[in-house]
């Protein structure tokens, strides 16, 4: 025990007094964490600066698990160092004990160094579960320090240690998560990426700073790095050379992916259960929600009969913070990155009461109603995996309330005609082989004339009844609907709230834009108030505060046919 | 005075190449004991078989009554050892050396005493990169000396310390000498195994060609001393010479002979000059050098 402590203390000093310990440990995090904030605009979303977070601190693992841990150890050998403590009665156990320790030691004031600043500066949230993410970057730092011990107890040389941990190093940096997030890279890198330690270790780190996940629920990868460090530590004692003479075969290599098995056993699995995949992709979702945004010269339509003619929304972490109507900030002073509106509409998202699926392509179907700046449905037939992978973020799509309508009641339905093809929205959310069957099919639909007497008696929410054959086109009937309603002789300003705040009352739920609501909006060009088609003519949807990227809605969908 | 080493019949081979082949010899209590021989003479496995190191092939080897190959912490913690060539950490202060390598063993000594007896008390907060060669050396020798070792295990203590620094460690291990320290060093140079050690084994190949004090090994090889004069003008002839085999050089001044009583010799040899009506002009006394005890043996030099 003396000899641990002792052996610990000793390179714990000589630790401190490597200035390229310090540099790498803390200079260079710094500077890239300034870098990568600046880049990033991390002042405007608390996404970005998890982000930045993780992306140093990973950096930082994985720079003092290999160099700190493997270059040096390699070092001390090949410079004859280890050699004197060969005729001391000591074991090599306290020599990889004390570099663990110390990588550790060395490390934790960065974690606290790097929340402290995204806290104070950034305004990120301090982690719910603080213990657990400091007992989880233990285990990972201990972890990586033990692989780099095991890369400098295979290797007969510097030169061979440099070249190992490359291998290792730099894909751990590029396609953890860590660097590039993983939902942007193709699916086989993803599918590889999950045999890198590194990508667990970011997946932890991200949910539990982003979500506040404990321990509890990320005990797999927990256990996976706990077992590399232990047997890594197993394997380095056994390997432990003191000598740079004494060499060990090339085969002792293959150590390393014994140590790494636990990994490539979790690789397997998530091979199969794609459960790291949709985190990933949850993860994802939480952090574009998380951005701050200022629409500024915005007609504001909160979908409570009011209007403010010129505005701004402030929305900060997917939440209404602020409704200007006069003395609209600068964008700079809300940390907020500033989305110009002048001409333009804000209105709660659309709400339709009424959508029956088949099965059939759901998830694109349900992207659709997002495209069309639907936020909320009430449907039938949507599959409970569906409907969780939706709930999880893991598919867009609009909030789905279970439930069947009763009998379908839209003019959409009683008047379909050829002319629904030829809206635009119609045809850029149909994909284009499809569009043609449509138009061989409503040929010979003659609409029939609207009701006289609707303007007095029209619901107080919109039901399309979309997908209940003939008319299985999602998304877009809804603003065919209130063009009928504005021809059937409905006021605009009743059409707008029926078909938002109006549709949102009947399932229960109050969607009006207010301070502190949900921010689940869409933005419109023009004023539908003296133009119901402008509803057609969106400019932005947001769920939840993200802003939806509607070009890349149907990606996933359409290119792998 | 028992031994508190043993060796009997070691051998040591790596892979094809056998580094020693069967080595006997002992080291008693407060003897200093010198292996001595060419690099690659197989001092070095010698002493690192001891040391509990390296393993070895065959034979039977004890240290202090334990065999260091499987009661190596045993041994460990009971000898102190110098390394042929050893480093530490750049940043290290030498009194944190001390205080490190004191940690690893059950007894200690004083640390101040023995940073002061090595001339390190002022340089103790010096760090190991700032030494001079003669200093690391000396913490070389302090490391070796933190447990205040029964044996001393000290290998090529001065190899490549300039000779102002290599007096000073043989001035230092002469006053370990004189506290009664074991102490086993293995060198290839010849005045320090002839100044330091009691008790020579000289080792070649692998093998234990001669062992004994520094004098006797001269003695035994090479018999006499040698006994040289030169004479002012060229000797006649010998006859009446009362010294046996007599050398005469081709110039016929310089005249020299082997001889078991050297003074005896000159005495006789000065006063037969004198009767010739010839003078003296120089004298020798030249005693056989291990190194001539060594090309002798081996038919090669100690040094490349």
């Amino acid at each position: 025990m003396r000899a641990y402590i002792a052996y610990l203390r000793s390179t714990l000093r000589l630790t401190l007094r490597d200035r390229m310990v310090l540099f790498f440990g803390y200079v260079f995090p710094i500077a890239l964490f300034a870098l990568f904030a600046n880049s990033f605009r991390a002042e405007q979303s608390t996404g970005a600066i998890t982000q930045v977070i993780c992306m140093v601190l990973v950096l930082g693992i994985l720079g003092n698990g290999f160099f700190g841990g493997g270059m040096r150890a390699t070092m001390e050998r090949e410079a004859g160092i280890l050699r004197r403590f060969k005729v001391a009665p000591i074991t090599p156990a306290p020599i990889l004990v004390a570099s663990m320790v110390t990588g550790w030691m060395v490390f934790l004031p960065s974690i606290f160094l790097f929340l402290l600043i995204g806290h104070l500066k950034y305004g990120m949230a301090w982690p719910r579960n603080l213990l657990s993410l400091l007992l989880f970057m233990t285990v990972g730092v201990v972890a990586f320090r033990s692989v780099g011990l095991i890369v400098a107890s295979v290797v007969n040389s510097m030169a061979e240690s440099q070249v190992i941990i490359q291998l290792l190093y730099l894909p751990m940096l590029m396609l953890s998560g860590a660097t590039i997030p993983l939902t942007v890279l193709p699916d086989w890198v993803q599918q590889i990426s999950q045999f890198l330690p590194a990508t667990h270790l970011v997946l932890g780190m991200q949910s539990m700073i982003v979500r506040g996940e404990s321990l509890w629920v990320n005990l797999a990868p927990l256990g996976a790095l706990a077992l590399t460090t232990v047997l890594s530590l197993f394997v380095s004692v056994k390997l432990f050379r003191w000598e740079k003479e004494e060499k060990v075969r090339t085969t002792a290599k293959l150590w390393i992916l014994a140590v790494m098995a636990p990994f490539i056993v979790i690789g397997i699995y998530q091979l199969k259960s794609k459960e790291n995949l949709a985190r990933a992709k949850t993860l994802e979702r939480e952090l574009r929600r998380s951005s701050t945004y200022l629409i500024r010269d915005i007609r504001i339509f909160p979908g409570d009969g009011r209007v403010i003619e010129s505005g701004a929304l402030l929305v900060r972490n997917g939440r209404i913070e602020e409704i200007y109507d006069s003395n609209v900030p600068d964008a700079k002073d809300v940390k907020a990155s500033a989305i110009d509106a002048a001409g333009k509409t804000a209105m709660p998202g659309l709400v339709d009461t009424d959508v029956r699926f088949l099965p059939g392509n759901i998830p694109r179907e349900l992207a659709a109603y997002l495209y069309c700046g639907v936020t909320l449905i009430r449907a039938s037939g949507v599959p409970p995996d569906v409907l969780s992978k939706l709930s999880a973020g893991e598919l867009l799509g609009p909030d789905v309330v279970t439930g069947v309508a009763g009998a379908p009641a839209s003019l959409v339905r009683a008047n379909a005609s050829p002319e629904l093809l030829s809206r635009s929205l119609v045809q850029q959310v149909v994909p284009k082989e499809e569009l043609d069957e449509w138009r061989g099919m409503t040929a010979a639909w003659k609409p029939s004339p609207l009701p006289g007497d609707f303007a007095a008696h029209h619901p107080p929410s919109i039901g399309t009844a979309s997908g209940l054959p003939p008319l299985i086109i999602h998304g877009p009937l809804i603003h065919r609907e209130m063009l009928l309603w504005a021809k059937a002789g409905v006021p605009l300003k009743d059409i707008l709230i029926a078909a938002t705040t109006g549709g949102a009352k009947v399932l229960g739920r109050d969607t009006v834009l207010r301070k502190l609501g949900e921010a689940s909006l869409v933005v419109v060009e023009g004023n539908p108030l003296e133009d119901i088609a402008a509803t057609e003519r969106i400019f932005l949807v947001m769920l939840k505060g993200e802003r939806i990227s509607r070009q890349e809605l149907f990606e996933d969908f359409d290119k792998k046919k | 005075m028992s031994a508190v080493i043993s060796v009997r019949n070691l051998h040591k081979s790596y892979d094809d190449f056998e580094a020693v082949r069967g080595i006997d010899f002992e080291v008693e209590s407060g003897e200093v004991f010198g292996l001595l021989g060419p690099n690659g003479a197989g001092k070095t496995t010698t002493v690192e078989i001891l040391e509990g190191l390296r393993p070895r092939s065959a034979g039977e080897v004890s240290v202090l009554d334990f065999d260091p190959a499987t009661e190596t912490m045993q041994v460990k913690d009971r000898i102190g050892v110098s390394l042929q060539a050893t480093n530490l950490p750049e940043k290290m202060r030498v009194e944190e050396a001390v205080e490190l390598f004191s940690a690893f063993y059950s007894r200690n000594t004083d640390t101040r005493k023995l940073l002061q007896r090595l001339q390190l008390w002022e340089k103790r907060t010096a760090q190991y990169s700032t030494l001079s060669g003669g200093q690391k050396q000396r913490l070389a020798l302090a490391l070796a000396m933190v447990n205040d070792p029964q044996i001393l295990f000290l290998d090529e203590p001065t190899t490549g310390l300039d000779p102002q620094v290599r007096l000073e460690i043989h001035n230092l291990i002469l006053e370990l000498k004189a506290a009664k320290t074991t102490i086993l060093l293995t060198t290839h140079y010849i005045e320090e195994a002839e100044r330091l050690c009691d008790r020579v084994a000289i080792i070649d190949e692998g093998r234990i060609i001669a062992m004994g004090t520094p004098r006797d090994l001269q003695e035994r090889v090479l018999g006499h001393a040698r006994v040289e004069v030169v004479c002012a003008r060229p000797v006649d002839s010998t006859n009446g010479c009362p010294v046996p085999n007599l050398v005469i050089s081709d110039d016929r001044c310089r005249l020299s002979c082997s001889a078991e009583r050297p003074a005896r010799a000159v005495a006789d040899l000065v006063r037969w000059i004198d009767q010739q009506g010839n003078d003296l002009e120089d004298l020798h006394i030249k005693r056989p050098t291990l190194e001539d005890v060594f090309i002798e043996l081996t038919g090669k030099s100690l040094r490349d």
